[in-house]
Protein backbone atom coordinates (compact mmCIF):
# COMPACT_ATOMS: atom_id res chain seq x y z
CA UNK A 1 0.00 0.00 0.00
CA UNK A 2 1.49 3.34 -0.89
CA UNK A 3 1.89 6.34 1.38
CA UNK A 4 -1.23 8.08 0.11
CA UNK A 5 -3.57 5.25 1.16
CA UNK A 6 -1.74 4.69 4.43
CA UNK A 7 -2.16 8.33 5.43
CA UNK A 8 -5.74 8.45 4.13
CA UNK A 9 -6.81 5.45 6.24
CA UNK A 10 -5.05 6.70 9.38
CA UNK A 11 -6.53 10.19 8.98
CA UNK A 12 -10.03 8.80 8.44
CA UNK A 13 -9.68 6.73 11.61
CA UNK A 14 -8.72 9.91 13.46
CA UNK A 15 -11.68 11.85 12.10
CA UNK A 16 -14.13 9.04 12.90
CA UNK A 17 -12.91 8.97 16.51
CA UNK A 18 -12.91 12.72 16.98
CA UNK A 19 -15.53 13.65 19.59
CA UNK A 20 -15.70 17.24 18.40
CA UNK A 21 -16.84 15.96 15.01
CA UNK A 22 -19.44 13.74 16.64
CA UNK A 23 -20.79 16.77 18.51
CA UNK A 24 -20.83 18.84 15.32
CA UNK A 25 -22.73 16.18 13.41
CA UNK A 26 -25.14 15.87 16.33
CA UNK A 27 -25.79 19.60 16.16
CA UNK A 28 -26.36 19.45 12.40
CA UNK A 29 -28.81 16.57 12.84
CA UNK A 30 -30.68 18.53 15.48
CA UNK A 31 -31.00 21.48 13.08
CA UNK A 32 -32.33 19.21 10.35
CA UNK A 33 -34.76 17.49 12.67
CA UNK A 34 -36.02 20.89 13.76
CA UNK A 35 -36.25 22.18 10.15
CA UNK A 36 -39.94 21.14 9.78
CA UNK A 37 -40.72 23.00 13.00
CA UNK A 38 -38.95 26.19 11.80
CA UNK A 39 -40.68 25.98 8.45
CA UNK A 40 -44.11 25.95 10.09
CA UNK A 41 -43.58 29.65 10.82
CA UNK A 42 -44.28 30.20 7.12
CA UNK A 43 -47.82 29.09 6.31
CA UNK A 44 -47.40 29.37 2.54
CA UNK A 45 -43.92 28.25 1.66
CA UNK A 46 -43.29 25.45 4.11
CA UNK A 47 -41.40 23.26 1.62
CA UNK A 48 -39.30 26.17 0.37
CA UNK A 49 -38.43 27.29 3.87
CA UNK A 50 -37.60 23.78 5.08
CA UNK A 51 -35.37 23.30 2.00
CA UNK A 52 -33.64 26.60 2.75
CA UNK A 53 -33.08 25.64 6.41
CA UNK A 54 -31.82 22.18 5.43
CA UNK A 55 -29.38 23.51 2.82
CA UNK A 56 -28.17 26.20 5.23
CA UNK A 57 -27.62 23.63 7.98
CA UNK A 58 -25.63 21.43 5.59
CA UNK A 59 -23.64 24.42 4.37
CA UNK A 60 -22.82 25.58 7.91
CA UNK A 61 -21.78 22.08 8.97
CA UNK A 62 -19.55 21.61 5.93
CA UNK A 63 -18.00 25.05 6.46
CA UNK A 64 -17.01 24.20 10.03
CA UNK A 65 -15.75 20.77 8.94
CA UNK A 66 -13.73 22.16 6.03
CA UNK A 67 -12.04 24.80 8.15
CA UNK A 68 -11.50 22.51 11.12
CA UNK A 69 -10.34 19.38 9.32
CA UNK A 70 -8.49 21.16 6.52
CA UNK A 71 -6.88 23.71 8.79
CA UNK A 72 -6.05 21.49 11.71
CA UNK A 73 -5.08 18.16 10.17
CA UNK A 74 -1.56 19.08 9.00
CA UNK A 75 -1.10 21.86 11.54
CA UNK A 76 -1.91 19.49 14.43
CA UNK A 77 0.52 16.88 13.11
CA UNK A 78 3.29 19.48 13.06
CA UNK A 79 2.30 21.01 16.39
CA UNK A 80 2.15 17.65 18.21
CA UNK A 81 5.27 16.42 16.37
CA UNK A 82 3.45 13.50 14.72
CA UNK A 83 5.32 14.52 11.59
CA UNK A 84 8.64 13.44 13.15
CA UNK A 85 7.45 9.83 13.20
CA UNK A 86 5.29 9.85 10.06
CA UNK A 87 7.74 11.64 7.76
CA UNK A 88 10.54 9.38 9.07
CA UNK A 89 8.73 6.59 7.22
CA UNK A 90 9.20 6.10 3.47
CA UNK A 91 6.22 8.31 2.68
CA UNK A 92 6.73 11.21 0.27
CA UNK A 93 5.48 14.49 1.66
CA UNK A 94 3.17 14.95 -1.31
CA UNK A 95 1.50 11.60 -0.55
CA UNK A 96 1.17 12.63 3.06
CA UNK A 97 -0.54 15.90 2.13
CA UNK A 98 -2.75 14.39 -0.57
CA UNK A 99 -3.73 11.57 1.80
CA UNK A 100 -4.79 14.15 4.37
CA UNK A 101 -6.73 16.09 1.74
CA UNK A 102 -8.45 12.97 0.47
CA UNK A 103 -9.49 12.07 4.02
CA UNK A 104 -10.99 15.54 4.51
CA UNK A 105 -12.76 15.29 1.14
CA UNK A 106 -14.16 11.84 2.01
CA UNK A 107 -15.51 13.16 5.32
CA UNK A 108 -17.05 16.21 3.62
CA UNK A 109 -18.65 14.07 0.90
CA UNK A 110 -19.93 11.44 3.33
CA UNK A 111 -21.30 14.09 5.65
CA UNK A 112 -23.12 15.85 2.82
CA UNK A 113 -24.60 12.57 1.58
CA UNK A 114 -25.75 11.61 5.08
CA UNK A 115 -27.11 15.06 5.92
CA UNK A 116 -28.63 15.33 2.44
CA UNK A 117 -30.59 12.13 3.06
CA UNK A 118 -31.78 13.36 6.47
CA UNK A 119 -32.70 16.70 4.84
CA UNK A 120 -34.85 14.97 2.25
CA UNK A 121 -36.78 13.19 4.98
CA UNK A 122 -37.06 16.44 6.91
CA UNK A 123 -38.33 18.42 3.89
CA UNK A 124 -40.89 15.71 3.09
CA UNK A 125 -42.17 15.76 6.64
CA UNK A 126 -42.44 19.55 6.54
CA UNK A 127 -44.18 19.46 3.16
CA UNK A 128 -46.70 16.91 4.43
CA UNK A 129 -48.07 19.49 6.89
CA UNK A 130 -48.98 21.94 4.09
CA UNK A 131 -48.77 20.11 0.75
CA UNK A 132 -47.08 22.43 -1.81
CA UNK A 133 -48.30 23.14 -5.38
CA UNK A 134 -44.98 21.90 -6.74
CA UNK A 135 -43.12 18.92 -5.31
CA UNK A 136 -39.42 19.13 -4.49
CA UNK A 137 -37.15 18.71 -7.51
CA UNK A 138 -34.99 15.86 -6.31
CA UNK A 139 -32.33 16.29 -9.00
CA UNK A 140 -31.91 19.98 -8.22
CA UNK A 141 -31.77 19.28 -4.51
CA UNK A 142 -29.04 16.64 -4.97
CA UNK A 143 -27.13 18.91 -7.37
CA UNK A 144 -27.24 21.73 -4.81
CA UNK A 145 -25.82 19.46 -2.11
CA UNK A 146 -23.14 18.08 -4.45
CA UNK A 147 -22.08 21.60 -5.48
CA UNK A 148 -22.03 22.63 -1.83
CA UNK A 149 -19.68 19.70 -1.07
CA UNK A 150 -17.37 20.69 -3.91
CA UNK A 151 -17.28 24.27 -2.62
CA UNK A 152 -16.16 23.15 0.82
CA UNK A 153 -13.68 20.62 -0.54
CA UNK A 154 -12.13 23.52 -2.45
CA UNK A 155 -12.12 25.57 0.75
CA UNK A 156 -10.43 22.71 2.62
CA UNK A 157 -7.70 22.74 -0.06
CA UNK A 158 -7.10 26.38 0.87
CA UNK A 159 -6.98 25.43 4.55
CA UNK A 160 -4.44 22.69 3.78
CA UNK A 161 -2.35 25.09 1.73
CA UNK A 162 -2.29 27.54 4.61
CA UNK A 163 -1.43 24.84 7.15
CA UNK A 164 1.40 23.60 4.95
CA UNK A 165 2.87 27.10 5.19
CA UNK A 166 2.18 28.16 8.73
CA UNK A 167 3.36 27.09 12.16
CA UNK A 168 0.34 28.71 13.78
CA UNK A 169 -3.33 27.76 13.41
CA UNK A 170 -4.31 31.39 12.81
CA UNK A 171 -3.48 31.35 9.11
CA UNK A 172 -5.18 28.02 8.31
CA UNK A 173 -8.33 28.89 10.25
CA UNK A 174 -8.75 32.62 9.74
CA UNK A 175 -7.11 32.60 6.31
CA UNK A 176 -9.58 30.03 5.00
CA UNK A 177 -12.50 31.87 6.64
CA UNK A 178 -11.34 35.06 4.91
CA UNK A 179 -11.12 33.19 1.59
CA UNK A 180 -14.62 31.85 2.22
CA UNK A 181 -16.04 35.33 2.80
CA UNK A 182 -14.16 36.88 -0.11
CA UNK A 183 -14.96 33.96 -2.44
CA UNK A 184 -18.67 34.36 -1.73
CA UNK A 185 -18.59 38.02 -2.73
CA UNK A 186 -16.26 38.09 -5.76
CA UNK A 187 -18.98 37.52 -8.36
CA UNK A 188 -21.17 40.34 -7.07
CA UNK A 189 -18.25 42.74 -6.70
CA UNK A 190 -16.94 42.12 -10.20
CA UNK A 191 -20.44 42.49 -11.64
CA UNK A 192 -20.73 45.82 -9.83
CA UNK A 193 -17.38 47.26 -10.97
CA UNK A 194 -17.97 46.22 -14.57
CA UNK A 195 -21.55 47.49 -14.57
CA UNK A 196 -22.85 50.93 -15.57
CA UNK A 197 -23.22 52.13 -11.97
CA UNK A 198 -19.45 51.98 -11.37
CA UNK A 199 -18.31 54.31 -14.16
CA UNK A 200 -16.85 56.76 -11.66
CA UNK A 201 -14.39 54.16 -10.35
CA UNK A 202 -10.75 54.43 -11.40
CA UNK A 203 -9.34 52.01 -13.95
CA UNK A 204 -6.68 50.81 -11.54
CA UNK A 205 -9.33 49.84 -8.98
CA UNK A 206 -11.32 47.99 -11.60
CA UNK A 207 -8.19 46.17 -12.77
CA UNK A 208 -7.33 45.23 -9.17
CA UNK A 209 -10.82 43.92 -8.54
CA UNK A 210 -10.71 41.91 -11.75
CA UNK A 211 -7.31 40.53 -10.78
CA UNK A 212 -8.63 39.47 -7.39
CA UNK A 213 -11.67 37.97 -9.08
CA UNK A 214 -9.44 35.63 -11.07
CA UNK A 215 -7.17 34.92 -8.10
CA UNK A 216 -9.81 34.25 -5.45
CA UNK A 217 -12.25 31.38 -5.81
CA UNK A 218 -15.72 32.15 -7.05
CA UNK A 219 -17.94 30.34 -4.58
CA UNK A 220 -21.10 31.85 -6.07
CA UNK A 221 -20.71 29.38 -8.93
CA UNK A 222 -21.31 26.54 -6.46
CA UNK A 223 -24.50 27.99 -5.03
CA UNK A 224 -27.48 26.15 -6.49
CA UNK A 225 -29.81 26.88 -3.58
CA UNK A 226 -32.30 28.85 -5.68
CA UNK A 227 -32.51 26.08 -8.23
CA UNK A 228 -33.13 23.56 -5.45
CA UNK A 229 -35.66 25.68 -3.53
CA UNK A 230 -37.72 26.97 -6.48
CA UNK A 231 -37.13 24.16 -8.96
CA UNK A 232 -35.40 26.40 -11.52
CA UNK A 233 -33.94 24.25 -14.34
CA UNK A 234 -30.24 23.52 -14.13
CA UNK A 235 -27.85 24.23 -16.95
CA UNK A 236 -25.76 21.14 -17.72
CA UNK A 237 -23.14 23.32 -19.37
CA UNK A 238 -22.96 25.49 -16.23
CA UNK A 239 -22.63 22.44 -14.01
CA UNK A 240 -19.82 21.01 -16.12
CA UNK A 241 -18.07 24.37 -16.13
CA UNK A 242 -18.33 24.59 -12.34
CA UNK A 243 -16.99 21.07 -11.97
CA UNK A 244 -14.08 21.82 -14.30
CA UNK A 245 -13.38 25.03 -12.38
CA UNK A 246 -13.36 23.02 -9.13
CA UNK A 247 -10.94 20.44 -10.55
CA UNK A 248 -8.50 22.98 -11.94
CA UNK A 249 -8.57 25.32 -8.93
CA UNK A 250 -8.27 22.49 -6.36
CA UNK A 251 -5.44 20.84 -8.31
CA UNK A 252 -3.51 24.10 -8.45
CA UNK A 253 -3.97 24.66 -4.72
CA UNK A 254 -2.82 21.13 -3.92
CA UNK A 255 0.20 21.44 -6.20
CA UNK A 256 1.17 24.63 -4.40
CA UNK A 257 0.55 23.02 -1.00
CA UNK A 258 2.73 20.01 -1.94
CA UNK A 259 5.49 22.36 -3.10
CA UNK A 260 5.35 24.35 0.16
CA UNK A 261 5.30 21.25 2.34
CA UNK A 262 8.19 19.69 0.43
CA UNK A 263 10.30 22.75 1.17
CA UNK A 264 9.24 23.03 4.77
CA UNK A 265 11.61 22.04 7.58
CA UNK A 266 10.54 20.32 10.75
CA UNK A 267 13.11 21.30 13.37
CA UNK B 1 39.48 13.77 15.85
CA UNK B 2 40.88 10.27 15.57
CA UNK B 3 40.47 10.03 11.86
CA UNK B 4 41.92 6.57 11.34
CA UNK B 5 39.19 4.95 13.40
CA UNK B 6 36.67 6.59 11.10
CA UNK B 7 38.41 5.36 7.99
CA UNK B 8 39.00 1.93 9.44
CA UNK B 9 35.37 1.06 8.87
CA UNK B 10 34.68 -0.76 5.66
CA UNK B 11 34.58 1.68 2.80
CA UNK B 12 30.95 1.08 1.89
CA UNK B 13 29.31 2.55 4.96
CA UNK B 14 25.57 2.15 5.45
CA UNK B 15 25.49 5.68 6.79
CA UNK B 16 27.77 8.09 4.95
CA UNK B 17 27.97 11.72 5.94
CA UNK B 18 30.32 14.08 4.10
CA UNK B 19 30.91 17.72 4.93
CA UNK B 20 27.46 18.08 6.41
CA UNK B 21 26.59 21.56 7.64
CA UNK B 22 23.40 23.17 8.80
CA UNK B 23 22.92 26.85 9.34
CA UNK B 24 19.67 28.52 10.25
CA UNK B 25 18.44 31.86 11.48
CA UNK B 26 17.29 32.19 15.05
CA UNK B 27 14.15 34.09 16.02
CA UNK B 28 16.35 37.17 16.47
CA UNK B 29 17.63 36.58 12.91
CA UNK B 30 21.11 35.70 14.15
CA UNK B 31 22.91 33.06 12.10
CA UNK B 32 23.29 29.81 14.04
CA UNK B 33 25.65 27.09 12.85
CA UNK B 34 24.00 23.98 14.21
CA UNK B 35 26.32 21.62 12.36
CA UNK B 36 29.74 22.27 10.88
CA UNK B 37 31.36 20.10 8.26
CA UNK B 38 30.48 16.73 9.73
CA UNK B 39 32.16 13.65 8.22
CA UNK B 40 31.12 10.25 9.40
CA UNK B 41 31.09 6.74 8.00
CA UNK B 42 29.24 3.98 9.78
CA UNK B 43 29.65 0.47 8.51
CA UNK B 44 27.44 -2.57 8.39
CA UNK B 45 26.91 -4.31 11.71
CA UNK B 46 28.26 -1.44 13.72
CA UNK B 47 26.72 0.10 16.83
CA UNK B 48 27.67 3.75 16.89
CA UNK B 49 27.00 6.07 19.81
CA UNK B 50 26.65 9.76 19.02
CA UNK B 51 27.53 11.59 22.20
CA UNK B 52 27.16 15.26 22.89
CA UNK B 53 25.81 17.75 25.36
CA UNK B 54 22.37 19.29 24.85
CA UNK B 55 22.25 21.46 21.75
CA UNK B 56 25.46 19.98 20.32
CA UNK B 57 23.90 19.03 16.97
CA UNK B 58 22.98 15.37 17.54
CA UNK B 59 19.29 15.75 16.74
CA UNK B 60 20.07 18.10 13.84
CA UNK B 61 22.22 15.38 12.30
CA UNK B 62 19.50 12.78 12.81
CA UNK B 63 16.81 15.06 11.39
CA UNK B 64 18.88 15.57 8.27
CA UNK B 65 19.42 11.81 7.99
CA UNK B 66 15.68 11.19 8.26
CA UNK B 67 14.69 13.92 5.79
CA UNK B 68 12.99 16.27 8.24
CA UNK B 69 15.36 19.15 7.60
CA UNK B 70 17.72 19.92 4.74
CA UNK B 71 21.45 20.43 5.10
CA UNK B 72 22.95 23.75 4.12
CA UNK B 73 26.02 22.03 2.69
CA UNK B 74 27.45 18.55 2.31
CA UNK B 75 25.75 15.27 1.67
CA UNK B 76 24.35 12.31 3.56
CA UNK B 77 23.44 8.86 2.35
CA UNK B 78 21.64 5.91 3.85
CA UNK B 79 22.52 2.57 2.24
CA UNK B 80 23.85 4.39 -0.81
CA UNK B 81 20.82 6.61 -1.36
CA UNK B 82 20.72 10.31 -0.69
CA UNK B 83 18.64 11.22 2.34
CA UNK B 84 16.54 13.75 0.44
CA UNK B 85 14.95 10.81 -1.38
CA UNK B 86 12.20 9.25 0.77
CA UNK B 87 13.06 5.81 -0.67
CA UNK B 88 16.29 5.75 1.33
CA UNK B 89 14.13 5.18 4.41
CA UNK B 90 12.76 1.87 3.14
CA UNK B 91 15.46 -0.02 5.04
CA UNK B 92 15.53 2.26 8.05
CA UNK B 93 14.01 1.96 11.50
CA UNK B 94 13.82 5.42 13.04
CA UNK B 95 12.91 6.36 16.58
CA UNK B 96 12.51 10.14 17.08
CA UNK B 97 13.43 11.87 20.33
CA UNK B 98 10.51 11.79 22.81
CA UNK B 99 8.32 10.19 20.17
CA UNK B 100 4.63 10.91 19.79
CA UNK B 101 2.38 8.84 17.59
CA UNK B 102 -1.24 9.19 16.46
CA UNK B 103 -2.70 8.68 19.91
CA UNK B 104 -6.19 7.83 18.66
CA UNK B 105 -4.78 4.59 17.23
CA UNK B 106 -4.14 1.44 19.23
CA UNK B 107 -0.63 -0.03 19.35
CA UNK B 108 -1.64 -2.71 16.84
CA UNK B 109 -3.22 -0.17 14.49
CA UNK B 110 -0.13 2.00 14.62
CA UNK B 111 2.13 -0.93 13.82
CA UNK B 112 -0.18 -1.76 10.90
CA UNK B 113 0.12 1.87 9.74
CA UNK B 114 3.92 1.64 9.83
CA UNK B 115 3.99 -1.82 8.24
CA UNK B 116 1.79 -0.67 5.36
CA UNK B 117 4.01 2.35 4.83
CA UNK B 118 6.83 -0.14 4.29
CA UNK B 119 4.71 -2.11 1.84
CA UNK B 120 4.19 -5.15 4.07
CA UNK B 121 1.16 -7.39 3.60
CA UNK B 122 -1.50 -7.50 6.31
CA UNK B 123 -0.75 -11.11 7.24
CA UNK B 124 2.97 -10.40 7.68
CA UNK B 125 2.14 -7.25 9.66
CA UNK B 126 -0.09 -9.25 12.03
CA UNK B 127 2.64 -11.80 12.61
CA UNK B 128 5.45 -9.26 13.05
CA UNK B 129 3.32 -6.98 15.26
CA UNK B 130 2.74 -9.83 17.69
CA UNK B 131 6.47 -10.59 17.74
CA UNK B 132 7.70 -7.05 18.29
CA UNK B 133 5.03 -6.24 20.87
CA UNK B 134 6.11 -9.36 22.74
CA UNK B 135 9.76 -8.37 22.47
CA UNK B 136 9.04 -4.94 23.93
CA UNK B 137 6.67 -6.34 26.56
CA UNK B 138 3.62 -4.55 25.20
CA UNK B 139 1.22 -7.40 24.38
CA UNK B 140 -1.08 -6.40 27.20
CA UNK B 141 -1.51 -2.94 25.63
CA UNK B 142 -1.86 -4.08 22.02
CA UNK B 143 -5.54 -3.13 21.70
CA UNK B 144 -5.46 0.02 23.80
CA UNK B 145 -5.47 3.52 22.28
CA UNK B 146 -2.05 5.11 22.72
CA UNK B 147 -3.49 8.18 24.43
CA UNK B 148 -3.58 6.09 27.62
CA UNK B 149 0.06 5.01 27.36
CA UNK B 150 2.76 6.07 29.81
CA UNK B 151 5.88 7.76 28.44
CA UNK B 152 7.85 4.55 28.77
CA UNK B 153 5.21 2.57 26.90
CA UNK B 154 5.23 5.09 24.05
CA UNK B 155 9.02 4.83 23.92
CA UNK B 156 8.83 1.04 23.75
CA UNK B 157 6.17 1.21 21.05
CA UNK B 158 8.48 3.58 19.22
CA UNK B 159 11.16 0.90 19.29
CA UNK B 160 8.64 -1.75 18.24
CA UNK B 161 7.69 0.26 15.15
CA UNK B 162 11.35 0.46 14.13
CA UNK B 163 11.60 -3.33 14.22
CA UNK B 164 8.43 -4.37 12.44
CA UNK B 165 9.88 -4.37 8.91
CA UNK B 166 13.25 -5.82 10.00
CA UNK B 167 15.44 -3.07 8.49
CA UNK B 168 19.22 -3.08 8.15
CA UNK B 169 19.78 0.37 9.60
CA UNK B 170 18.44 1.80 12.84
CA UNK B 171 18.59 5.41 13.92
CA UNK B 172 17.53 6.09 17.49
CA UNK B 173 17.38 9.60 18.90
CA UNK B 174 17.82 9.30 22.68
CA UNK B 175 16.32 5.79 22.89
CA UNK B 176 16.67 5.55 26.68
CA UNK B 177 14.83 8.79 27.33
CA UNK B 178 11.86 8.36 29.64
CA UNK B 179 12.55 4.73 30.39
CA UNK B 180 12.75 3.19 33.85
CA UNK B 181 15.74 0.91 34.70
CA UNK B 182 13.84 -2.15 33.45
CA UNK B 183 13.06 -0.40 30.18
CA UNK B 184 16.65 0.78 29.80
CA UNK B 185 17.95 -2.74 30.30
CA UNK B 186 15.43 -3.94 27.71
CA UNK B 187 16.62 -1.39 25.16
CA UNK B 188 20.28 -2.16 25.76
CA UNK B 189 19.57 -5.84 25.31
CA UNK B 190 17.64 -5.04 22.14
CA UNK B 191 20.55 -3.09 20.67
CA UNK B 192 22.96 -5.90 21.56
CA UNK B 193 20.62 -8.36 19.83
CA UNK B 194 20.50 -6.13 16.75
CA UNK B 195 24.28 -6.11 16.69
CA UNK B 196 24.34 -9.90 16.88
CA UNK B 197 22.03 -9.96 13.86
CA UNK B 198 24.49 -7.78 11.94
CA UNK B 199 22.32 -4.66 11.93
CA UNK B 200 23.70 -1.15 11.95
CA UNK B 201 22.63 1.03 14.84
CA UNK B 202 23.28 4.76 15.11
CA UNK B 203 21.98 6.35 18.25
CA UNK B 204 22.35 9.65 19.99
CA UNK B 205 22.62 10.00 23.71
CA UNK B 206 24.28 11.97 26.43
CA UNK B 207 24.52 9.02 28.77
CA UNK B 208 28.11 7.80 28.57
CA UNK B 209 27.49 4.57 30.50
CA UNK B 210 25.09 3.36 27.80
CA UNK B 211 27.63 4.01 25.08
CA UNK B 212 30.35 2.26 27.06
CA UNK B 213 28.18 -0.81 27.46
CA UNK B 214 26.76 -1.30 23.99
CA UNK B 215 28.68 0.65 21.36
CA UNK B 216 31.53 -0.34 19.09
CA UNK B 217 32.46 3.24 18.36
CA UNK B 218 31.60 6.61 19.70
CA UNK B 219 31.56 10.04 18.12
CA UNK B 220 31.61 13.14 20.27
CA UNK B 221 29.97 16.24 18.91
CA UNK B 222 30.24 19.59 20.67
CA UNK B 223 28.97 22.92 19.39
CA UNK B 224 28.06 21.43 16.03
CA UNK B 225 31.50 19.96 15.32
CA UNK B 226 32.57 16.35 15.53
CA UNK B 227 35.48 16.45 17.98
CA UNK B 228 36.40 12.78 18.21
CA UNK B 229 35.57 9.36 16.83
CA UNK B 230 37.06 6.38 18.61
CA UNK B 231 36.54 2.73 19.32
CA UNK B 232 35.00 2.36 22.76
CA UNK B 233 37.43 -0.46 23.58
CA UNK B 234 40.37 1.84 22.81
CA UNK B 235 39.04 4.52 25.12
CA UNK B 236 38.18 2.29 28.02
CA UNK B 237 41.11 -0.12 27.97
CA UNK B 238 43.60 1.19 25.47
CA UNK B 239 44.92 3.94 27.67
CA UNK B 240 45.36 1.76 30.73
CA UNK B 241 48.48 2.76 32.63
CA UNK B 242 47.32 1.87 36.09
CA UNK B 243 46.03 -1.21 37.86
CA UNK B 244 43.93 -1.54 40.99
CA UNK B 245 45.20 -4.30 43.34
CA UNK B 246 42.95 -5.88 45.98
CA UNK B 247 45.11 -7.62 48.60
CA UNK B 248 43.59 -9.52 51.55
CA UNK B 249 45.85 -9.63 54.55
CA UNK B 250 46.03 -12.18 57.36
CA UNK B 251 43.75 -10.19 59.65
CA UNK B 252 41.03 -10.28 56.98
CA UNK B 253 41.37 -6.65 55.94
CA UNK B 254 41.39 -5.85 52.22
CA UNK B 255 43.78 -3.20 51.01
CA UNK B 256 43.16 -1.50 47.69
CA UNK B 257 46.07 0.08 45.94
CA UNK B 258 46.55 1.65 42.54
CA UNK B 259 49.89 0.96 40.97
CA UNK B 260 51.44 1.94 37.69
CA UNK B 261 52.21 -0.51 34.89
CA UNK B 262 55.93 -0.35 35.78
CA UNK B 263 55.35 -1.14 39.41
CA UNK B 264 52.78 -3.87 38.87
CA UNK B 265 55.15 -6.84 38.77
CA UNK B 266 57.04 -5.72 41.88
CA UNK B 267 53.82 -5.15 43.83
CA UNK B 268 52.42 -8.54 42.91
CA UNK B 269 55.64 -10.25 43.98
CA UNK B 270 55.67 -8.31 47.25
CA UNK B 271 52.05 -9.09 48.00
CA UNK B 272 52.75 -12.75 47.40
CA UNK B 273 55.86 -12.70 49.57
CA UNK B 274 54.00 -11.01 52.43
CA UNK B 275 51.56 -13.92 52.36
CA UNK B 276 48.72 -11.62 51.47
CA UNK B 277 46.14 -13.08 49.13
CA UNK B 278 46.03 -11.19 45.91
CA UNK B 279 42.30 -11.15 45.18
CA UNK B 280 41.99 -8.95 42.13
CA UNK B 281 44.08 -7.04 39.61
CA UNK B 282 41.83 -4.66 37.67
CA UNK B 283 43.11 -2.50 34.84
CA UNK B 284 42.07 1.09 35.51
CA UNK B 285 41.02 2.24 32.08
CA UNK B 286 39.92 5.68 31.20
CA UNK B 287 36.28 6.14 31.92
CA UNK B 288 34.17 7.18 28.90
CA UNK B 289 32.66 9.94 30.97
CA UNK B 290 36.13 11.37 31.67
CA UNK B 291 36.97 11.07 27.98
CA UNK B 292 33.78 12.90 27.05
CA UNK B 293 34.21 15.60 29.70
CA UNK B 294 37.82 16.17 28.66
CA UNK B 295 36.68 16.87 25.11
CA UNK B 296 33.83 19.12 26.18
CA UNK B 297 36.03 21.04 28.61
CA UNK B 298 38.75 21.49 25.99
CA UNK B 299 36.23 22.95 23.58
CA UNK B 300 34.83 25.27 26.21
CA UNK B 301 38.27 26.56 27.24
Amino acid sequence: MNGFWVVLIAALRGFLRDRVLHALLGFALLLLVLAPVFSLFSMRQVQELSTTVALSAISLTLLVLAVMLGGFSVWRDVERRYTASVLGLPIPRSSYLLGKFAAVAVVLMSTSIFLGFVSLVSVHIAASFYPPDRSLDLMNFMAAIAACSLKYILLSAFALLFSSLSTSFFLPVFGSLAVYLAGGATQEVVEYVTGPSAQSLSNSLITTVKGLYYLLPNFAAFDLSFQAIYGIPLSVEGLLLTFGYFLVYTSLLLLLACYCLARREFP
Amino acid sequence: MTSDSNCAVESSGLIEITGLSKTYRSKKLALVEALKNLDLLIGKGEVFGFLGPNGAGKSTTIKILTGQIRQTAGSAQLAGQTVSDYRCRRDLGYLPENPVFYDYLTATEYLAFVGRAFGMSDSVIRQRAGEVLGLLDLQHAAKRPMRGFSKGMVQRLGLAQTLIHDPQVFIFDEPMSGLDPVGRALVKQLIKDLKRQGKTVFFSTHITADVEEICDRVGVIVQGQLRAVDKVSDIVIGDTDNYRLHVRHGDGSVIEEIVSRNMLKQKVVNAWADQGALEKVVPVGRNLEDYFLDIVNNVNK
